[in-house]
């Protein structure tokens, strides 16, 4: 098997994504003494392509599928779908991330499990954690939260349906009510809560 | 080592891992393996709440674990002896503030002992229970 | 969000857990079961979920690689190498090489304990205490050797975005090298001890198998992955720290069978192959080791400052004893937190591989099935049978007792 180049690989997905492309770029990062570089194809694409890309992608060697990591930008909510091919030659395996920007309004992604079954592990916790939904998922019970978990609360959004500030226990108050008197200083400060925050 | 009357000629202890990252956890299994050796005074470590004198609880209690916490603990024969170990539970450690957290394990259940630590090593946590033990004879004493 | 519709299950329907915390998802099994086999196997994690996540996106780099550090207390090197890599590549922080080759040796001694832990955990499910005894006397060795190393038996804190806090000095060498040849005595006692024994063999052969494709489409990683014939590693796949200056290979059953069956007995040769494997690659990095600073950038306000004014994002990965962690980090410029932090522990794309592992088992092999992945264990806490309207209560040591006794009675047989 002759083995593509991370640019060709970026080439090809572009081509398998059709209109819906948005842009690509390959990058390296070497460490240690010989200095041999890990390789990675980065491809933002519109929801539409994700399937085509994705079977596009298996052609080339049937990927390993790692973990659909998020990014809640504001307007938009991004999944970056994280794929290995070329694992089992050593030092030449490419991460591929397929990242697709879901507008806020219309928060539906394909499911991919019928591609790749095991898929079904990160995108039961997308649906729960960021309130998108995976279209035509095989299972779509809770995974992590619990069952009394309110509805219409989704932990890693940075917008209104957050976390609101009256769930939040703070495990350091407890048993500290007379913190004025108290000379251990209170934990560092966590930064501005992120909740109700407009961007 | 001599147990008070109240336990009877043995103690035996159950762990309870309410959320923690597993470190307390390993430490105090690692109690009664060949180099701690707690068995040596007794001390095993048992499957069932109901038949444990002694309750090693480990991390910050998570919303799902806090009602078996309260479960296991109401299922243990009186009296009952509940130590704490780690950080995490006693005052929440790196798990400072949470929205899925309930603890720390003493809002949840009566602590006798804290064990500081993130982890205590094995030795700390053996010294908390014979401290614990220590303080249950002297109050029979006075008592 | 949608819901399924839940079948109605013939038979029992069986719950294990609430479970011990793997590393932040335990496990409770929900199984149908009819007479002793499992028809239909089922898990709910989260009993640990701690939001760690959330609370990550509300500190700044250098706290977050404690938090991530406490992420697992048997991995603790793993998640804090995965997160300042990923961070390192966005600031491009050159970390000096021989930083690299502490982290390879932390993470190599961290995997040949973890394996031992598993081993010894793996052995007491079967109703082998002597084992387990032993594999946990010559575990306190190692933990020993990382506390002289790192100052600490289980969250090292030796990691420091751009290097590492510690120095290996050569003083240190002979020290570990003896606790590399007392490894290697070990290894020969515990090969001796689960491959050569019989009964091991008959609990552990074509038990909870898990094919070849079965194992490309679920997508496990680490040992379970390679018992399976995955050629999955990421020390060798994806060049990192001091892995890409070695030569390394795939650790599958073959080397030592000649075949890949993929079952429990396959998942206990790969680790025991990788505890050796672990022992030769640290006597390499020492002899490799190069001469240089520790941290690219050693005052912590420096590096706060240098990575608030950086953006992009980028993925730290490192094989942890499971298999792949994998941190995704997105930073934005003035801000210290970063924007978005995903975790991937290696546990999580294990998970699915149980159910097939399960269906088609007995109870009795729950127990070393569930810890054949290495889950962090105790997952079967408790198990609860349902039939009908009756509800049994299967606590652990029943469980235990009843794995216990199907090894007893397989001894029985051999005997005759």
């Amino acid at each position: 098997m002759s083995l593509l180049t991370p640019q060709q690989i970026a080439d090809v997905l572009q081509a398998a994504a059709g209109a819906g492309f948005v842009s690509a770029r390959c990058t390296e990062w070497a460490e240690g003494v010989k200095g041999r570089k890990s390789k990675q194809v980065w491809l933002k694409i519109a929801r539409e392509s994700l399937i085509p890309t994705l079977k596009r992608l298996v052609e080339i060697q049937y990927p390993h599928v790692s973990v659909i990591a998020f990014a809640d930008t504001g307007a938009q909510v991004e999944l970056m779908y994280h794929f290995h091919v070329y694992w089992g030659i050593p030092h030449e395996e490419i991460l591929v991330t397929l990242a697709v920007p879901l507008d806020k309004t219309d928060l539906r992604v394909p499911t991919i499990t019928g591609i790749i079954p095991g898929a079904l592990t990160s995108e039961r916790e997308k649906q729960e954690m960021l309130g998108i939904e995976v279209v035509d998922i095989p299972d779509g019970r809770r995974l992590f939260l619990p069952e009394d978990f309110p509805q219409g609360v989704y932990p890693w959004r940075k917008d209104e349906t957050g976390i609101p500030a009256d769930m939040v226990k703070n495990l350091w108050a407890t048993g500290r009510d007379n913190l004025q008197f108290n000379d251990n200083p209170p934990p560092p400060a966590a930064p501005a809560a992120p909740q109700g925050e407009t961007k | 080592m001599k147990l008070s009357q109240t336990l009877g000629k043995s103690l035996w202890a159950f762990l309870f891992n309410s959320g923690s990252c597993n470190g307390c956890e390993i430490e105090s299994v690692a109690c009664v393996t060949p180099r701690y050796d707690l068995e040596r005074f007794g001390i095993k470590v048992v499957g069932s709440p109901r038949h444990a004198d002694l309750l090693l609880i480990s991390g910050p209690v998570t919303r799902k674990m806090a009602p078996r916490l309260r479960r296991v603990y109401e299922q243990m024969p009186e009296p009952r002896i509940v130590v704490c170990v780690g950080t995490c539970g006693t005052s929440g450690g790196a798990f400072y503030d949470s929205y899925t957290l309930v603890g720390p394990v003493d809002q949840v259940v009566p602590v006798d002992m804290y064990v500081p630590g993130c982890p205590p090593r094995p030795e700390a946590i053996i010294d908390g229970v014979v401290k614990v033990l220590a303080r249950l004879e002297a109050s029979e004493k006075n008592a | 969000m949608k819901t399924i519709e839940v079948k109605k299950p013939s038979g029992y329907a069986t719950q294990i857990g609430p479970a011990h915390p793997a590393l932040k998802e335990p496990v409770m099994f929900s199984l149908d079961i009819e007479g002793e086999c499992i028809k239909k196997a089922d898990f709910v994690p989260g009993m640990a979920h701690r939001g760690v996540e959330w609370m990550g996106m509300r500190r700044n780099c250098i706290q977050v690689m404690y938090l991530a550090e406490r992420i697992c207390g048997i991995c603790g090197i793993t998640h804090s190498i995965s997160f300042v890599r990923a961070v390192e590549q966005i600031a491009q922080i050159q970390v000096p090489n021989r930083a690299h080759y502490i982290r390879s040796i932390v993470g190599e001694l961290e995997r040949i304990h973890s394996h031992l832990l598993w081993a010894g955990v793996a052995a007491h499910e079967l109703g082998f205490d002597s084992a387990f005894y032993l594999a946990w006397r010559v575990r306190e060795n190692v933990m020993d050797l990382l506390e002289y190393l790192t100052g600490n038996r289980v969250h090292y804190a030796i990691i420091q975005i751009g290097g590492v806090r510690r120095d290996i000095v050569p003083d240190q060498f002979p020290r570990i090298e003896e606790s590399m040849k007392f490894f290697e005595d070990a290894y020969d006692k515990l090969a001796a001890v689960f491959l050569d024994d019989t009964t091991v063999q008959m609990r552990c052969r074509d038990c909870g198998v898990l094919t070849n494709d079965e194992a490309r489409e679920l997508c496990p990683v680490g040992p379970t992955a390679r018992a399976s014939g995955i050629k999955k590693d990421v020390r060798v796949d994806h060049p990192y720290a001091a892995y890409g200056d070695l030569e390394i290979d795939y650790m599958t059953p073959d080397l030592l069978t000649g075949e890949v069956r993929g079952d429990v007995y396959d998942r206990i040769i790969t680790r025991l192959l990788e505890v050796k494997q672990s022992i030769g690659i640290v006597r390499q990095l020492l002899a490799q080791m190069p001469d240089g600073p520790l941290l690219a950038i050693p005052k912590p306000a420096v590096l706060l400052a240098k990575l608030k004014g950086v953006a992009g994002e980028a993925v730290g990965r490192h094989e942890a004893p499971r298999g792949e962690v994998m941190h995704y980090v997105r930073l934005e410029a003035g801000k210290d937190e970063p924007s978005a932090w995903k975790v991937k522990a290696s546990s999580y794309s294990n998970y699915l591989s149980w159910i097939p592992m399960m269906e088609g088992e007995q109870i009795a092999d729950i127990p070393i099935i569930a810890a054949s992945i290495d889950p962090c264990i105790s997952c079967t806490d408790r198990v609860a049978l349902v039939r009908k309207d009756s509800r049994q209560i299967l606590t652990k040591e029943e469980l235990h007792r009843l794995s216990v006794e199907k090894t007893r009675r397989i001894q029985a047989s051999l005997l005759k």
